[in-house]
């Protein structure tokens, strides 16, 4: 089994533009969008409840939005709508002024007239000012920055791995994997930039034919396994040079990789999806009983993410502070399983420790979870 | 707790006297309200239990299921057939209903009681499967193994738990009821026991259409849409029965490839994602099942028309189970899927998903190239396989002289 690496599945988007007729269908508006315009037909326009059927009668597969006209904000969208398809668009509008924007696959972005709504309630859905790969930019920026300032240590820490193994001093060897292993959980982020190489470096034995006994089996996971299951410390020798070999393989790659914007925000939850799944469930455990170690580094790496979007989510976020608190109350939870150098293991816990670590990490979860759809990448032009 | 155990005994015997009072009355009560709902279909009252096919494979999947597999114990070939034969005449008897004999004074009640006093057919099926593990050593069947069964494989993104992994029978029971199934499962391995034990069981359901077409999973997309017509009985002689197959031994005419998969869902993940990467994971639309790049439910996605996967995603879920060209058109398979619920995990998650079961000819052309196709689809960050096996669901029984794997142990 590989660890998560949620790639935004964006669909290809294709070809050209869109236009408009319109038809009430019992309370329901009916557009129909192609090449010669974006819904331009929208008359008596009505505040509250609403359905478009958007009726694509065109070539080209199309995004279709509607937004505030002023800024840009969108109220409600359509992704992907294929030729001859018709999908339903259910948004609440208030008072105020709408077009619709379509954005069909490789050309421009082609807005529809403005219409103003004058009855129903004052308010209705909430829009967001869209985010594109401009906007993302600065957080990229920033979190690649902090991925690879973390490199050094992590380099540093594998070697110590590599040699405490070779040395043949188990307890040394058995201390000397932890702090590398949290050094690469606190980068959670980048699971998916990381490619292949996350499997090789990180991967647990599930899915693998023989299990912890197969040769595909490597990476930290390996190491632990061998450490404390009285392998001999020569057998381990391969491995933890692979290790090293794998993460400076990663250091020379990163550099050139490029960071998908869309990874940030997905992985502003995924990190803790994962921790839950796998750490917090002590899953991930083969041997060394750290995984609440790790839940602890992945929050640190979660971190990492919101305080590179920061800026981003500020004005479009209401949730941003709840989202902090929340981590800040499991991050408490864990550290308070951290005594004289040691973690608990999560099988030692009592039932209602672990309950309150579990549901912090669920409510941390579910106030993060609106970052991947409001920072989504969406098409400006 | 400081009664010695004589007294609690008999007390209990008294409890369960007044329970069982209580039980029956309160079928009684269901069974009524049951019947006075005027508005549903008519339906024969059983599913014919002979013929060339067993039932519970292509008819239409009712709302409650257990899947159970087994290992046998019989210590020789003598005994299997013995143990087969005992599962045929059970499940002749449940599948037609009927009044259990009643042995008086000398013996336990031989039927549970669950259903009351008279046994009602239910629509009650049970589907019969072996497993490779049953053609080694021990019955000496070594040479009339099915070609394709093998323990089934470890796919890239399993994570399969030993413990309910395979298995040398596997028995479907499905109802319209989860009484009935409780009672068929509970009569058969009562039974037979001794001569098998089971090795895992895992219950399942399907919900009605919500709020019509095809039911959907526990993910909220409609599941299964694409299924061949199961009422085709050419189509499925194409798809789901052996015939007289090249390289396969004769028995297995009228019996077909069974694959059953356990798989979570990480609902609660699933939950925090938009409805637009969800419907991009799939293909399809949620509200009502359309692929992405159509308007109804049964619209045929445009592949062709659609190179880059502008509206259906190159790597969605329908898109890489079946990219309808000619050459994928052989691996089409039939699905009869169910939701499982098996409680909650270690971190209070629960512990729900597919109770994917599916019929096929030939394994490696069927289920396996449909399974290669989705190693590392999107989706499998939100699905964990975990157990399951693969099986050959035996020929059917032909008539009240034949029984189970007869052409088999012959």
């Amino acid at each position: 089994m590989r660890r998560a690496r949620r790639t935004a599945v964006i669909a290809a988007t294709a070809l050209l533009a869109l236009a408009g007729c319109t038809g009430h269908d019992g309370g329901e508006v009916a557009l129909t969008v192609s090449r010669s315009g974006c819904a331009t037909e929208w008359h008596d326009p009505h505040g509250g409840e609403q359905t478009f059927r958007v009726h694509n009668v065109g070539i080209n597969t199309t995004e279709v939005e509607l937004v505030d006209p002023a800024n840009g904000a969108v109220y409600a969208e359509l992704e992907n709508l294929g030729p001859g398809a018709t999908r339903p668009m259910q948004v609440t509008l208030g008072r105020g002024r709408y077009a619709f924007r379509c954005l069909p696959e490789d050309t421009d972005a082609v807005t529809g007239p403005t219409v103003t709504v004058t009855d129903g309630p004052k308010r209705g859905a909430p829009a967001i000012v869209p985010v594109d790969e401009q906007v993302l930019r600065g957080p990229v920026d920033t979190y690649r920055s902090s991925v690879q300032h973390a490199f050094p240590t992590l380099r540093r820490d594998v070697r110590r791995l590599a040699a405490a193994v070779r040395s043949g001093d188990r307890a040394a060897a058995r201390r000397a994997w932890l702090p590398a292993h949290l050094d690469y959980e606190r980068l959670g982020a980048a699971y998916g930039t990381f490619g292949d190489l996350a499997d090789a470096i990180d991967r647990l034995p599930a899915g693998l034919p023989k299990g912890v006994h197969d040769p595909g089996f490597t990476g930290f996971h390996r190491i632990e396994y061998g450490l404390w299951h009285g392998e001999s410390l020569p057998a381990l020798r391969k491995p933890a040079d692979a290790l090293s070999a794998d993460v400076a393989k990663l250091v020379t790659q990163f550099r050139t990789e490029r960071v998908d914007p869309n990874d940030l925000p997905l992985r502003a939850h995924e990190i803790l999806e994962m921790t839950l799944q796998f750490e917090l469930t002590g899953e991930a455990d083969q041997g060394s009983g750290t995984t609440l170690a790790t839940a602890r580094a992945n929050v640190d790496g979660t971190v990492a993410v919101l305080d590179a979007l920061r800026p981003v989510l500020r004005s479009r976020f209401r949730g941003l502070s709840a989202a902090d608190a929340a981590l800040h109350k499991l991050r408490t939870l864990l550290d308070a399983q951290y005594r004289h150098g040691t973690w608990t293991p999560v099988d030692d816990l009592s039932a209602p420790q672990r309950r309150a670590i579990d549901g912090a990490a669920g409510e941390a979860l579910e106030r993060l979870a609106p970052i991947a759809a409001l920072a989504q990448v969406r098409r400006a032009q | 707790m400081s009664e010695s155990r004589w007294p609690r005994r008999q007390l209990l015997t008294g409890a369960i006297g007044v329970g069982a009072g209580a039980v029956a009355g309160v079928g009684a009560t269901l069974g009524s309200q049951r019947y006075a709902h005027a508005d549903e279909p008519a339906q024969p009252d059983h599913v014919e239990f002979h013929g060339a096919h067993q039932a519970g494979i292509v008819d239409a999947a009712p709302a409650r299921s257990t899947f159970v597999s087994f290992d046998v114990l019989a210590a020789d070939r003598a005994q299997l057939t013995e143990l087969l034969t005992t599962i045929t005449r059970r499940a002749r008897f449940l599948t037609a209903g009927g009044t259990p004999p009643n042995p008086g004074i000398t013996a336990p009640p031989d039927d549970s009681g669950i259903l009351g006093p008279q046994v009602p057919a239910d629509r009650l099926t049970v589907t019969v499967g072996v497993g490779a593990s049953l053609f080694d050593h021990r019955y000496g069947l070594g040479d009339r193994r099915p070609t394709h069964l093998r323990p089934m494989r470890t796919f890239p993104n399993d994570d399969l738990d030993p413990a309910w992994c395979h298995g040398d029978l596997s028995v479907q029971f499905c109802a319209p009821n989860p009484d009935t199934v409780i009672h068929a499962l509970r009569d058969v391995t009562r039974a037979t026991r001794g001569a098998m034990q089971i090795r895992w069981k895992l219950d399942g359901f399907v919900p009605p259409p919500r709020p019509s077409g095809t039911p959907r999973n526990l993910m909220g997309f409609k599941d299964g849409t694409a299924n061949p017509d199961a009422a085709d009985a050419h189509r499925m002689d194409q798809v789901v029965w052996l015939g007289r197959e090249a390289g396969e031994p004769a028995w297995t005419r009228g019996g077909s490839y069974q694959v059953v998969r356990l798989i979570r869902m990480r609902l609660e993940f699933w939950d925090r994602i938009s409805t637009a990467e969800q419907e991009l994971l799939f293909g399809r639309r949620r509200d009502n099942g359309a692929p992405l790049d159509g308007t109804h439910e049964h619209d045929a996605p445009q592949y062709a028309k659609d190179p880059v996967g502008s509206a259906i995603p190159l790597t969605s879920h329908i898109r890489r189970a079946n990219p309808r060209t000619a050459k994928t058109a052989s691996s089409i398979l039939l699905r009869r899927p169910y939701n499982y619920d098996r409680g909650v995990d270690a971190v209070g998650d629960l512990d729900m998903g597919q109770l994917f079961v599916c019929y096929q000819r030939d394994l490696a052309a069927q289920f396996e190239a449909v399974q290669t196709r989705l190693i590392d689809e999107p989706l499998v960050d939100y699905i964990t396989p975990f157990g399951g096996g693969y099986f050959f669901a035996l020929p059917g029984v032909r008539d009240d002289h034949d029984h189970y794997g007869s052409a088999l142990l012959a």
